[in-house]
């Protein structure tokens, strides 16, 4: 009787003791987007929205951070050898999400296959550009490891797909871990307008790459924290290397000064504010310099334009067709864009004579010696001298997010990447 | 009762008196309070809405007299639309600035004023649209005379600075404010949650007595929001732009100080009354106790005064037959046996009077007692006084058996002392009644007699010690008392009807015994 009674007490608890508590659900991360989701896949597509999944679905081998030294993720041990070549060493017990093991042999392929070459010596791999102007840096960040599995390509991130419709990506954690998140759902909304209403509402508690602008929403709601990082790209003019390099010199120091970036931006943030404005207004006397101008820029390209003074010519606002075609004809002085700006080694993918992204045409022999050497620094110098574009303003990263998670920061590279060691408020 | 039960009625009763009406005085008070803080929080509302639609109508004023002012300094010049872009620059909250005319691309005009208003415009008007979400923030078109015919310079005021302002308004901790526009649709919203359905243009609770305050109804100063909470709101029209604004707060927030008021007065009342309460009780004890020693000493004396009254009479007696012995005279022996007889039985009733007073009830000590045999038994007891008497006893039982509990000593000393009163009160010849019943919640012990009765102005003090008027030598008044003192220890009572010529009736009535149906197992019985 009494062993009976204790029996069942100790069932009692055990079955207590194995019921989640009523009214406690298990954290998702709900990412708002807008737009077309598009295809996750490993190799760079970063026009699709599903691409901000890459860093949880597909691991790259190495990743940089914030100085810019290379931090392994998938490999064990990572080194910058001489020469624009990196050896490094693949963790043995990296695996697939279908359990099978990552070898070095799927790893020559996934970088191989990212413009890489590979030499295997006993158990490391030295890795290096096999396109001619791009740096192994910039091309081993953007390569992911991945195998294809019937037709399918697999990643060894710790999450992986487990649903998809055209509107929403579901992404589980490969193995659960306690006080993280285990679960996110990419939900694409058709317009920014339902994004942001959706989250105010909390169908969705993460949105990233937000306008300061619309801070403004979110400022005041307690369910959601506003998170920051300083951004990779920079408003920037690119010039006509027509143009005098004298005369781009002199625009450098007059467009990066902070009176344009306050005409422009008013009282947004800029990394560059801290930075000594040069008071230099004067332009060497010529021709009217002819703006170009899309998308958000028009403000920046008339900011600009009265910074300029008498060469400032007219500002014409296009789409990003009728730009694209303008600057193709050569038909302009100035043209606003958003270049790259972080890693420095990303400065070869546009400024490297040839390259795909140069599309402008710049070419100096002495960038591309320091690209080719891996010598970010004298590249800088070199750009400097010889400037292809004045940068004005590089603005922050923002994202808001759920209140529950309790060390959000968004990565230097690639911005979820810090996501799998977010810590979820129980 | 007992003393401390006394003690504790009397402070309660002081209490009472003393902390009730005051504590009903500031419900009172507080209930006026809260009318008057729920009325001062309503205007305080209404003046910050005010103050919001004041502020919303100078900025929109502003930025179309400057508006106004750029049109005017600048529209007529030959390179007047590069001048309009570019001073677009110094006046960010113009948005987007153009010079509009007959020849202008349908993509660069004002979105929201059609083709009739921005004709209005070139002929000189100025023409506003109303406001409108553009892009994720509220915007209004606005184009104004150029200063020369066939121009006009329009704008698309940028309003996330009245959005801001409206988001920013607080009031307390969880008050905000709403501005709608003339459809009703929210615009602006201090609360994060209903930010929503600004972006999203969905009504919400409010919608319609916006739209219906900007048409001139009133709106009410007290809703249930769209939360379903209770709110107290401010109102604010703007006829120009056709927005209104509402500044609510939640009804438990606002009046938070008229409840907390409340809550410490009735802690302090509650606090109040124990305290008295407990300062009460101690000094009724202490006053109880002092009236109990005063009424000892008063005890004492009127003991003193009838002992010495018997006593002295039955002193009399003895003196007289000690005066008879002393004569010697053989034939008055029979009489001084008798007379010592007589006196020797008056005075161990005496003494059994006093030992009666001297025996307390313990209800723990109280036995099962069925009062049909009880009253059979003391039947029994009183036969012997009631011959001498010629008098009958008749006992009445209950149709059943009638249980009770009680220390049958002292039930059959009351019981007795009632019967044998009565049988002293009938006429020879004549019965005394002994009827059992079942009353009012209790049984019943009634002993009826047909003597003369008890004179209405006695039956008041008739229970209480010394009141006996009959003092015919052997009554000292302490039987009736004595009847009550056990009756109230058993938790019963004993009363009297009386009607002078008729007889009375003394009814004794005590707690009936929980279980009725089952037999003790030791019947009480006369010993």
């Amino acid at each position: 009787m009494v062993h009976s009674s204790v029996h069942r007490l100790l069932l009692l608890t055990i079955l207590v003791g194995c019921t989640a508590p009523p009214g406690r659900e298990a954290f998702v991360l709900r990412i708002a987007v807008w737009g077309p989701l598009g295809e996750l896949a490993p190799t760079s597509n970063q026009s699709a929205l599903a691409s901000i999944a890459q860093p949880l679905v597909y691991e790259k081998l190495a990743t940089l951070d914030a100085d810019e030294q290379l931090k392994p993720i998938l490999a064990a041990r990572v080194e910058r050898l001489s020469g624009d070549r990196i050896q490094l060493e693949l963790q043995r017990d990296a695996s697939f999400s279908d359990g099978t093991q990552v070898t070095d042999l799927d790893v020559v392929h996934s970088l191989e296959s990212g413009g890489l070459r590979v030499t295997q010596s006993e158990r490391t791999l030295i890795v290096e550009s096999s396109q001619r102007g791009l740096p192994a840096d910039a091309l081993l960040l953007e390569a992911r490891v991945f195998r294809q599995q019937e037709g399918k390509p697999i990643g060894s991130g710790p999450f992986v797909v487990a649903a998809r419709t055209d509107a929403e990506m579901r992404l589980v954690r490969r193995v659960r871990r306690a006080g993280r998140i285990n679960d996110v759902r990419i939900i694409a909304y058709t317009t920014p307008r339902d994004a942001f209403a959706h989250t105010l509402r909390g169908d969705a508690n993460l949105i990233v790459d937000l306008e300061s602008r619309w801070l403004e929403f979110f400022r005041g709601v307690p369910s959601l924290q506003v998170v920051r990082r300083a951004g990779r790209n920079a408003d920037a003019f690119i010039f006509n290397t027509d143009l005098p390099r004298a005369d781009r010199v002199q625009l450098v120091s007059l467009l990066g000064t902070q009176r344009v970036r306050e005409l422009a931006y008013g009282t947004a943030e800029c990394a560059e504010s801290a930075e000594a404005a040069s008071d230099e207004w004067a332009m060497p006397a010529g021709t009217a310099l002819r703006l170009l101008s899309w998308g958000p820029f028009e403000r920046l390209a008339l900011a600009a334009r009265r910074a300029l003074g008498d060469r400032g010519g007219e500002v014409y606002h296009l789409t990003p067709e009728e730009t694209i075609a303008r600057m193709k004809s050569r038909d302009f002085d100035l043209v606003t864009a958003r270049p790259i700006r972080w890693p420095r080694s990303s400065m070869a993918l546009i400024w490297r004579t040839g390259s795909a992204n140069n599309f402008v045409g710049y070419s100096n022999a002495a960038v591309d010696r320091a690209i080719d050497a891996g010598d970010w620094t004298a590249a800088e110098i070199a750009l400097q001298q010889d400037p292809p574009a004045a940068f004005v303003c590089t603005r922050d990263h923002v994202a808001v997010v759920d209140v529950r998670i309790r060390n959000p920061t968004l990565g230097p590279y690639d911005l979820l990447e810090t996501l799998p060691e977010w810590e979820v408020a129980q | 009762m007992t003393r401390r039960r006394l003690a504790l009625l009397l402070a309660a009763l002081v209490a009472a008196s003393g902390v009730l009406p005051l504590l009903l005085l500031a419900v009172f008070g507080l209930e006026i309070l809260r009318k008057r803080g729920e009325q001062a929080s309503q205007e305080s509302l209404h003046a910050i809405a005010e103050q919001a639609a004041a502020r919303i109508a100078t900025y929109i004023a502003q930025q179309r007299e400057m508006l106004r002012a750029i049109a005017t300094a600048i529209g007529g010049e030959p390179d007047a639309p590069q001048r309009v872009r570019d001073i677009s620059l110094d006046a960010p909250s113009l948005g987007k600035l153009r010079l509009v005319t007959a020849e202008t691309p349908p993509r660069d005009l004002p979105p929201m004023l059609k083709p009739d208003r921005i004709a209005a415009a070139l002929r000189g008007s100025e023409v506003a649209s109303d406001t409108y979400l553009a892009e994720l923030s509220p915007a209004m078109d606005v184009c104004v005379p150029a200063g020369k015919t066939g121009r006009a310079v329009c704008a698309t005021l940028d309003l996330l600075e009245l959005q801001r302002q409206v988001q920013r308004i607080r009031v307390g901790e969880q008050g905000y404010a709403l501005a709608f526009d003339r459809s009703g649709r929210l615009v602006a919203a201090g609360s994060g949650a209903m930010r929503a359905a600004v972006l999203r243009g969905e009504p919400v609770a409010e919608s319609v007595l916006a739209a219906a305050l900007v048409n001139g109804k009133p709106a009410p100063a007290r809703l249930k929001n769209g939360e379903g909470r209770d709110v107290l709101a401010g109102w604010a029209s703007l006829p120009e732009p056709g927005w209104s604004i509402a500044v609510e707060q939640p009804v438990e927030e606002a009046l938070r100080g008229a409840r907390s008021a409340l809550g410490f007065l009735s802690l302090g009342a509650v606090l109040a009354l124990v305290v008295s309460l407990a300062i009460g009780t101690v000094f009724a004890r202490r006053m109880l106790t002092a009236l109990e020693l005063e009424e000892r000493f008063r005890t004492a004396g009127r003991i003193a005064t009838g002992v010495t009254h018997d006593l002295g009479h039955r002193l009399t007696i003895l003196q007289q037959i000690e005066q008879l012995a002393a004569m010697n005279d053989a034939d008055y022996l029979p009489r001084i046996r008798e007379s010592l007889a007589a006196e020797v039985g008056t005075l161990r009733r005496f003494v059994a009077d006093f030992s009666d007073l001297t025996r307390e009830a313990k209800p723990a000590d109280f036995l099962p007692i069925e009062l049909n045999a009880f009253a059979e038994s003391v039947r029994l007891g009183a036969q012997g006084y009631a011959k001498e008497a010629n008098v009958t006893i008749e006992v009445q039982p209950a149709p059943s058996k009638l249980w009770v509990r009680g220390d049958r000593y002292l039930l059959e000393r009351a019981a007795l002392n009632l019967t044998r009163n009565a049988i002293e009160a009938s006429k020879p010849g004549s019965a005394v009644h002994l009827r059992i019943e079942r009353g009012h919640g209790g049984a019943v012990l009634a002993v009826e007699d047909r003597g003369q009765g008890v004179e209405p102005d006695r039956i008041a003090t008739l229970f209480e010690s010394f009141s006996s008027t009959k003092r015919t030598g052997v009554h000292v008044g302490m039987g009736l008392p004595n009847v009550r003192r056990i009756a109230v220890a058993h938790g019963g009572t004993v009363s009297v009807k009386s009607k002078p010529g008729e007889g009375s009736t003394f009814t004794l009535s005590l707690p009936v015994s929980g279980d009725q149906s089952s037999s003790p197992s030791a019947p009480a019985t006369m010993p």
